[in-house]
């Protein structure tokens, strides 16, 4: 059974490139803030997942495309610009939030993606963005 | 607090139908076939409003279950909502509130067992509700009130449909902090 559902390999979240949809194309995004929403958000929160080795293993896959179907869903840095202008602040204030109550990145995906886990420096420097980036959409 | 609704959308309803009252029909049945008519054009988010309303209260009570019940409420109001009597201004406001503010609504609906999280989307929701308030009329007299302490200080605002300060964002800890902003006609 576990040497068949190795067979079964998803297609991959990864279309290779950048919308113009994209909130780097959005907003102001410097570089250093871009970094760590690569590393630590884009896996489940854009059309672009960095896959590790063992993602392809399976069940290790499935649970990982449930992850990001669902993170997805709530927030697509990708898709950002599509969103109305009021959704567009209301996910800002969300990304403030989460990372201000510790509820993002999820301790479930930090617990084997240890370079995703946020310093305390990376988290001052999401959540000024995030604040910025409101206070120039407002 | 729906007996409360109820009776401020009758008053509402009684006066601005007066003419058709005029008539002389005074029977109960009579009154309520016009008086639906009357609210749905006085207030094209009645229920909508209903669901915010029911949705605040449940949170000045802590009540994370009701609260939730209410968010769901609220996501099949704006399902059922009938755009076809929009203008086209009115409609690309609508739209625009509905895409964010149905996403909160589906957020309190799905956290019942985390109620500081359903606040968070309140927060946001209540924003949209004072523009979609502002925009089609909430026919029904409605208070903007304030809670300056919530959100580390930042301040966040709620609609309700009663005086008396009853805060949702800090529930029973502090049930009276908060002050009327605003009084929406």
């Amino acid at each position: 059974m576990f040497i068949i559902i190795q067979f079964i390999q998803p297609a991959r979240n990864n279309n290779g490139q950048v919308l113009p949809t994209d909130i780097s194309k959005q907003c102001s995004l410097p570089q250093n803030v871009q970094a760590v929403l690569k590393t630590s958000c884009y896996d489940c929160h854009s059309n672009k997942t960095h896959y590790p080795w063992y993602s392809y293993i399976q069940p290790v896959r499935w649970i990982l495309d449930r992850h990001i179907n669902e993170g997805k869903e709530n927030l697509n840095f990708s898709e950002f610009g599509a969103y109305s202008a009021r959704r567009q602040l209301s996910k800002l204030k969300a990304i403030e939030n989460s990372i201000h109550d510790n509820t993002m990145p999820l301790s479930s995906y930090t617990l084997i993606h240890k370079n995703a886990r946020l310093t305390p420096d990376d988290n001052v420097l999401i959540m000024d963005w995030a604040r910025k980036t409101i206070v120039l959409t407002q | 607090m729906a007996a409360i609704s109820a009776t401020i959308l009758t008053a509402c309803n009684n006066n601005s139908n007066s003419s058709s009252k005029a008539g002389g029909d005074s029977s109960a049945a009579d009154q309520a076939v016009p008086a639906a008519a009357e609210t749905k054009a006085a207030s094209p988010v009645k229920d909508i409003l209903a669901g915010y309303l029911q949705l605040k209260n449940a949170l000045a009570g802590d009540n994370g279950n009701d609260a939730a019940a209410a968010g769901n409420a609220m996501v099949d109001a704006f399902q059922k909502f009938d755009k076809s009597a929009l203008t086209a201004a009115q409609k690309k406001t609508y739209e625009d509130m509905e895409d964010d503010a149905r996403e909160h609504a589906e957020h309190i609906g799905k956290n019942a067992a985390n109620v500081p999280h359903q606040r968070e989307h309140f927060d946001m929701l209540s924003k949209d509700m004072y523009e979609l308030v502002k925009t089609f009329g909430g026919g029904q007299i409605l208070y903007q009130d304030y809670c300056p302490m919530y959100n580390d200080g930042k301040g966040a605002i709620w609609l309700s449909e009663v005086k008396e300060i009853k805060n949702p964002y800090l529930g029973k800890k502090m049930p009276a902090c908060g002050s009327i902003k605003e009084e929406l006609k």
